[in-house]
């Protein structure tokens, strides 16, 4: 049972699955992922579409196998933490105990040592003295960066999994003008939408004001693609944008209008039979010199000369109309006047625990900083004598040795 | 200004064989030349560079082209500093060839400057990739210094001289420099993409090759600790190494295009 908890914590084990973390992200990158089972006959052939989904190599991310060696590098990464932090704390104490003993490594005349001297506390060395020993030390915090950067790792593999599990997401198309209320009755008013800013520059951008359930708390903001809105645990990203075609309907028997926003193919009619049939709306068109039409079919930016495809349905027959914004077309006993589009947001609604994501931000800095404290915060001390002196650390002093080698040669010529 | 694109990879390549032939030949007035030559590239590198910037309206690091200018400019002034503190020749026998090559791969990618898509604008993504640069740069740097210690070993040098055991020091330096900010670019990576997508990981190619580098690196500084990598081995792994930064910095672009296949 200790053979197998020694191994289970082991930076060989550790090592293992990272190898195959590694495996596992080569296959996922070069394999396409979450396709249709029949995409896979097509790309790689009948026996290897096999093999790879009898493998879950279509998804290696959410299989089993990838799932259980993240919970496995988990247990290593605690386990390994649990036994190493006694030893780390420890390790200051134990770093001056040898220094105080150690013998002299290198021998200097006593003017060298002073040089030394000078040197270490120019570059910030500490001073302790121990029974007539100086002993200059640096950097002992540096002890717990590995500690910190394994902490780290593990809390990214449990908040970010967290994080994830914990948030709901729900994509939303919102007219500008109209609310949108939440499961929790919080509601997200979108007062207007735009494509592009003032110089005409892409910027896909949401005026929007959100509300409490209770209508205590109100927030408004500009949202944009990074810029998203935060308020009381939701998150709203400027996830999509689509471009309506708006049409202005007007009964002349009865003289009531209203105007309707058409994202997708519809028949409009008061009777069941006669109307106006909505195909598409088109960005602009190219007018050539003999008069024909080309549509433009798509753009990333606003509408610049839009035009609506429709037919219109009149006692039995239909007949294709190009139409364009200000035109008013009369079927029977209703008009339809065709409007500038209308450009709206898709949104992103996220909910997530604010303390969740406040702890993966802080868990992200934890690393950087115990990243930091591994490789320059080297914990070092440096035990001079009027002899010469000793540099005691858990790793090389390379770059110590090559600046006191400096100093010293500098002093020699 | 492209002349003055063009202008440094040809003083960048002119380092490069002039420092060569210097550390060769043992003549140090060629090694001087090199450095100088190296110098004022770099200083027409960084005035391009600016153009760009002012040019774009922008950091000039959102295309292809962009990022490995930003990666071989990264490569030089790595090797200029580190030359300035070090005073020793093979640092530059390193980063010349690393800035050369690296810029003139830049020159075959489209050039012209282009509007950046909105979701490029973000300080995290100023972070992300501006980090990359270095990272890239302290790595390939790393390998190039691997390639500068097998040929030392070659030519009969002991791995126990002391320049020998300093060359293995810097690999072992840079690899840790370009391993901290690998860290710090998957981070930013990962908060800009909660802000602009709302999801911190979604296991597109370029992020999960960035992932498969990071954790090579991290498997290499615990066998330098396990098994005593150093010497030959260490410089045989950052060689290696580099394959598969490279593979993340540009290959993945050409063969596996994803969310990133912008920077194509
Ligand atoms: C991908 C995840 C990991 C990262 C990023 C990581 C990072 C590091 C770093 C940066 C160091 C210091 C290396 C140096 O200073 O040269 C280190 C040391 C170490 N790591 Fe990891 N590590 C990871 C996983 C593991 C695992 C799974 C184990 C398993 C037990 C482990 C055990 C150790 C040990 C024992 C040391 C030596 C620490 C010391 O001497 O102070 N690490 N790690």
């Amino acid at each position: 049972m200790k053979k197998i908890i020694r191994f289970l914590r082991s930076m060989q084990f550790g090592m293992i699955l990272l190898v195959l973390v590694i495996a596992c992200s080569v296959a996922g990158s070069l394999i396409v992922q979450q396709r249709e089972p029949m995409e896979y006959v097509n790309r790689y052939g009948e026996g290897a579409a096999r093999v790879i989904l009898a493998l879950q190599l279509n998804d290696v991310f959410s299989s089993v196998y990838f799932l259980v060696l993240m919970a496995a590098l988990c247990l290593n990464l605690t386990l390994c933490s649990i036994v190493r932090l006694p030893r780390t704390v420890k390790a200051t104490a134990q770093l001056l105990s040898r220094a105080e003993s150690a013998p002299v490594e290198h021998e200097l005349a006593p003017q060298q040592v002073e040089k030394v001297s000078t040197y270490l506390k120019q570059n910030h060395y500490r001073l302790r003295e121990k029974d007539g020993r100086k002993i200059y030390v640096k950097n002992l915090i540096g002890f717990y960066g590995s500690f910190f950067t394994h902490l780290s790792f593990l809390l990214i593999l449990v908040v970010g999994a967290l994080a994830v599990v914990t948030a709901t997401v729900t994509d939303q198309t919102v007219m500008p003008g109209e609310t949108l209320t939440l499961d929790d009755d919080t509601t997200i008013t979108v007062e207007s939408f735009q494509i592009e800013d003032d110089t005409g520059l892409l910027d896909y951008a949401s005026k929007i004001v959100m509300r409490s359930a209770d209508g205590m708390k109100e927030a408004a903001r500009e949202i944009r693609v990074n810029e998203p809105m935060s308020f009381e645990g939701y998150k709203v990203y400027q996830q999509t944008y689509g471009t309506a075609g708006s049409v202005e309907i007007h009964n002349l028997v009865n003289g009531a209008s209203e105007v309707m926003h058409l994202t997708e193919s519809c028949f409009l009619t008061l009777d069941g039979v006669d109307g106006l049939f909505f195909q598409a709306l088109y960005p602009g068109y190219v007018k050539a010199e003999d008069g024909t039409v080309t549509l433009i079919t798509s753009t990333s930016g606003a509408y610049s000369d839009p035009v609506y495809d429709v037919l219109s349905v009149a006692e039995g027959s239909m007949s294709p109309v190009l139409a364009f914004p200000g035109e008013t077309l009369t079927i029977g006993d209703v008009s339809f006047t065709f409007l500038e589009p209308t450009s709206y947001p898709g949104l992103r609604i996220k909910h997530v625990s604010t303390a969740v994501l406040g702890a993966l931000y802080a868990v992200f800095a934890l690393m950087v900083a115990g990243l930091y404290l591994c490789f320059f915060m080297v914990p070092t001390a440096v035990a001079v004598t009027e002899n010469g002196y000793t540099i005691v650390s858990p790793k090389p002093s390379t770059g110590l040795i090559i600046g006191l080698n400096a100093c010293l040669e500098e002093e020699e010529t | 200004m492209e002349i003055l694109f063009f202008a440094s990879i040809v003083g960048y390549f002119a380092a490069t064989v002039l420092q060569a032939a210097g550390v060769t030949l043992r003549k140090d007035a060629l090694c001087r030349v090199a450095r100088i030559i190296f110098a004022l590239s770099f200083v027409l590198h960084t005035g391009f560079t600016i153009w760009r910037g002012v040019a774009a309206g922008r950091i000039p690091l959102a295309n292809q082209f962009e990022f490995a200018s930003g990666f071989a400019w990264s490569a030089a002034i790595m090797g200029l500093v580190l030359y300035a503190r070090l005073k020793q020749e093979w640092v530059l026998m390193a980063s010349m060839p690393v800035a050369f090559l690296v810029l003139s791969y830049a020159a075959f990618q489209p050039m012209e400057i282009k509007e950046l898509m909105p979701a490029l604008r973000s300080t995290w993504f100023a972070l992300h990739i501006g980090s990359a640069t270095f990272s890239y740069a302290a790595f390939a740097i790393s390998g190039g210094l691997g390639v500068h210690y097998l040929l030392q070993l070659k030519k009969g040098h002991a791995e126990k001289e002391s320049r020998m055991v300093q060359t293995d020091y810097m690999i072992y330096r840079l690899i840790c420099l370009g391993f901290l900010l690998l860290t710090v670019v998957i981070l930013s990576g990962a908060i800009w993409a909660e802000q602009a997508w709302s999801r911190w990981w979604s296991w597109d190619p370029k992020e999960t090759w960035a992932l498969i580098t990071w954790i090579l690196y991290a498997i290499f500084l615990h066998q330098r600790i396990r098994m005593k990598w150093q010497g030959k081995r260490m410089a045989w792994f950052a060689i290696i190494a580099v394959i598969c930064v490279l593979f993340t910095f540009a290959g993945v672009n050409k063969l596996l295009p994803g969310l990133h296949s912008y920077a194509v």
